[in-house]
């Protein structure tokens, strides 16, 4: 791998200041620390450092997002080939499925890419790799028919405005890949709106409405009928976005990411947790057709489980304390379900409940913060008291 | 048994290179003071180039205090007075006679605080004892609520103070007798459970307080927060046993003595062991054939905290380590995307994780790019603290004073966040920003 390490040498000094590449130094910086690890080394402080950076965070983060989306490309394609009554074997449905989801995967990276690389340049930072996984996350929540227009405006949109006009990676108060679906689900609700785009060129006569859709459109008890079995909510054969469908392989990257210990398990567990107890508030309570339908099915629809494991957990825009965590995703849980029951205008309240979240939490943060400043003023109180009674 | 005093939040960085038992020869004729040591301290010479000096002839005061003064650890004559930018004096080295007189010591019959005072900033030593908050020098004047001594250090390889103090227990007790003078409350002496204690057992005039669990269990931070913590208004001060002995030798036998005993460690060298050596020591002697690398990072102290230093480069004050590691800095292809059995990590993502007793050859390679602060609560876990780490980090950042003050920046220096900075996957330099913002402070407060 020599000439590799010649190659990056030589190509550097074409790149350094003062050289005519220098304006694509950014570009050339992500390219090389993307091939070969960095030359740096420390200097002051600690001497030696965990081998961990925000790339392999973030490569542990996409491998997580393999099983959902292996899952989902082939069910994309068993979707379409059932709606249009074709037979199909395995690997053309998961071919089918692929070659979907290739464009729009190629449309996201590029226009997210490009404005990263841009704004980079400009703040003469490093490309930060926080784009890789919202690259890959977004072609899994977009309804999988969308114009690959709608994707690059959106990816822009939510680099753009989501992102770096608050100072870039690490900066943001909104997840970028909610927002561009947010920005989607709001700018474009003609195109997106109906049965009709979760299953990929769908035929018209084929129902393929959602489950979230058909509970919460249900007037009638008898319309729950049409909802699928626990186990394909479960299993996710079952129309939607890409990652959502199958919570078995949710959970399977679920495990990735808690076991790396790359996203909290402390978030998670509130999402399912306050999502459970809303739903079960609606059961005893609620007087909606949608509201009878049970908890824990409640929870196998929509996005929620993709949310929960792969967007609430964004280390970023969501809380920054432990005990803030708690509540921030105990609220989204309980909020998602609340829209979903109580504004039949928004069937997945999960977008406005995390939109919600997203900005609630620094508010939530400066709550946790002050209970720990009033316990150290309070200490300092005590120990006042105690010497003066001391010195009594 | 005393309560036990468990820290759980906390990690166990394993290096190669631990020292055993051994003591190795060592002698050197170059010493040298440091001031950079001396956390804002401005050095006022007292000595010129040529003069001669004895253990004990004062070399500097501190421009800010005239009590605080510094003093030859060696007799010989001053070598060089070495100077960097703007003309700051980066050491003043010594070249030694061998014969280590000392001054004469003239004590007081009286043992009182005030007594005490006098004779330890008379002959040098009141610079060993360093208080909290700013973990600075020990103001003159000032009157802790509690004195803070550590009988252990759980950083990676750090020396066995048992062994670093044996034979020197009356020494010890005198230090302690003397030192425990000058606090109005308690002084507090931490053994680490388990470890052979039964040479400070026996030490009188002192409460004990065990410990157990990971790093930082041996730093005087965590001890400190865990015993007494430090509010706003309030001091304590801490001191090494080997500092105590160099105070004890002083009241006891009225010399001036400043031996200290060193732990060599580290991957990169051939030999690890002891050294009995005197205060600001050159170490090329103790490295130039002992070292395995090419690229040596020599560290006087641990690799955490430590204080990167020349080949050509003296022990530092209030270090009883002496760490060699190799430099980093290779590339290597995808290694981002590696297995990484080789490559330890706090974080589970490499698979070493599965081998939690490995040890590993550490290197200086800073393994990734900066970022900007992402996973905030992931420092929690190896902060022991009721402190919000990444809160009072971001505090520092923006310098808010205030925000500092609330968050409890009292409480802590900049060695506390070691670990932090450790397993940072943004690779901060936690440090450095958390000694700016004590730096501000302490300007604020002056």
């Amino acid at each position: 791998m020599r000439w590799i390490k010649n190659l990056s040498k030589k190509a550097e000094k074409r790149f350094e200041k003062g050289k005519p590449l220098h304006p694509f130094y950014a570009l050339f910086d992500a390219v090389d620390t993307f091939l070969l690890t960095p030359k740096t080394i420390t200097t002051r402080g600690s001497h030696i450092r965990d081998a961990v950076d925000m790339k392999r965070i973030m490569i542990t983060v996409i491998v997580a997002l393999m099983p959902p989306l292996l899952f989902g490309l082939w069910n994309l394609g068993y979707q379409h080939y059932l709606s249009i009554g074709i037979h199909a074997g395995f690997w053309q449905q998961f071919g089918y499925g692929f070659m979907k989801w290739l464009p729009m995967v190629i449309v996201t990276y590029a226009s997210g890419l490009l404005i990263e690389i841009i704004f980079a340049q400009i703040r003469g930072h490093q490309v930060a790799e926080g784009f890789f996984v919202t690259g890959m996350l977004i072609p899994m929540i977009m309804p999988p028919d969308i114009p690959l227009w709608i994707v690059s405006v959106a990816t822009m949109f939510a680099v753009l405005f989501g992102k770096e006009v608050f100072g870039g990676n690490g900066y943001n108060f909104l997840n970028p890949a909610l927002l561009a679906r947010g920005f989607v689900f709001f700018s474009y609700p003609a195109v997106i709106s109906g049965d009709k785009v979760w299953i990929a060129e769908k035929a018209d006569a084929f129902s393929g409405a959602t489950p979230l859709a058909i509970a919460s459109s249900a007037e009638y008890a008898d319309q729950l009928l049409y909802l699928p079995s626990t186990f394909d909510m479960l299993a996710g054969i079952i129309p939607g976005s890409i990652g959502e469908t199958s919570k078995i392989a949710i959970l399977l990257g679920a495990f990735i990411l808690i076991f790396t210990g790359v996203a909290s398990l402390r978030i998670m567990i509130s999402v399912v947790a306050g999502g459970y107890f809303t739903a079960l508030l609606f059961n005893i309570f609620g007087t909606s057709v949608y509201a009878s339908v049970p908890a824990y099915q409640q929870m196998l629809m929509g996005g929620l489980f993709f949310a929960t494991v792969y967007m609430a957990t964004d280390p970023v825009s969501s809380t920054h304390t432990r005990a803030g965590q708690v509540i921030y995703g105990l609220l989204i849980g309980g909020l998602t379900i609340a829209v979903r029951h109580l504004n039949k205008g928004y069937v997945e309240g999960l977008i406005l409940g995390l939109f919600l979240m997203n900005v609630m939490a620094p508010l939530i943060d400066w709550c946790v913060i002050q209970l720990n400043i009033e316990k150290r003023k309070q200490r300092q109180v005590v120990r006042a008291k105690t010497a003066k009674c001391n010195e009594v | 048994m005393q309560q036990l005093i468990n820290i759980c939040k906390g990690l166990d960085v394993r290096l190669k290179g631990e020292a055993p038992l051994d003591m190795l020869s060592f002698s050197t004729m170059h010493y040298a003071l440091v001031p950079d040591d001396f956390r804002w301290i401005t050095p006022k010479l007292c000595v010129k180039e040529g003069d001669t000096v004895k253990v004990g002839t004062p070399v500097f005061y501190a421009k800010e205090n005239e009590k605080i003064v510094f003093v030859s650890p060696v007799s010989g004559m001053v070598a060089a007075i070495v100077r960097g930018e703007k003309r700051k004096i980066e050491y003043i080295q010594f070249l030694s006679d061998g014969k280590f007189d000392s001054v004469p010591v003239e004590i007081p019959t009286a043992f009182n605080p005030n007594v005490i005072r006098e004779t330890l900033q008379k002959y040098g030593l009141w610079n060993l004892l360093r208080e909290r908050p700013f973990n600075r020098i020990a103001q003159t004047e000032a009157t802790p609520k509690a004195i803070f001594i550590s009988g252990f250090d759980t950083a990676p390889l750090a020396p066995d103070y048992a062994f670093l103090v044996d034979g020197r227990q009356a020494e010890l007790q005198k230090g302690i007798d003397v030192v425990v003078q000058l606090t109005s409350g308690k002084c507090y002496f931490s053994l680490y459970k388990d470890r052979n204690n039964a040479i400070f057992e026996q030490l009188a005039n002192v409460e004990f307080r065990y410990f157990a669990g990971k790093h930082p269990a041996g730093n005087i931070g965590t001890q400190i927060h865990k015993i007494a913590p430090v509010n706003k208004g309030e001091i304590v001060w801490h001191i090494n046993p080997q500092a105590l002995v160099m105070i004890g030798k002083l009241f006891l036998y009225r010399k001036l003595d400043f031996s200290k005993r060193v732990v060599l460690c580290g991957s990169g060298i051939k030999r690890a062991g002891y050294f009995d050596l005197v205060q600001g020591a050159a170490v090329e002697t103790a490295l130039q054939d002992s070292l395995m690398c090419e690229m040596p990072r020599i560290v006087s102290g641990n690799v955490l905290t430590g204080k990167k230093i020349d080949i050509s480069g003296f022990t530092g004050w209030y270090d009883n380590q002496l760490t060699v590691i190799p430099e980093g800095g290779e590339r290597k292809l995808f290694g981002w995307m590696a297995p990484g059995f080789r490559q330890w990590s706090f974080s589970h993502s490499y698979l070493s994780w599965f081998f939690p007793k490995k040890k590993y050859n550490f290197d200086t390679a800073l393994h990734g790019g900066v970022r900007t602060l992402m996973l905030h609560t992931e420092y929690e876990k190896v902060f022991p603290f009721d402190i919000l780490p990444a809160e009072l980090l971001k505090a520092c950042i923006v310098e808010d004073i205030d925000l500092m003050e609330a968050l409890g920046i009292y409480e802590v220096t900049e060695e506390d966040f070691a670990l932090c900075e450790v397993i940072c996957p943004s690779k901060i330099e936690w440090q450095e920003l958390i000694f700016k913002g004590l730096t501000l402070l302490y300007d604020s407060t002056r």
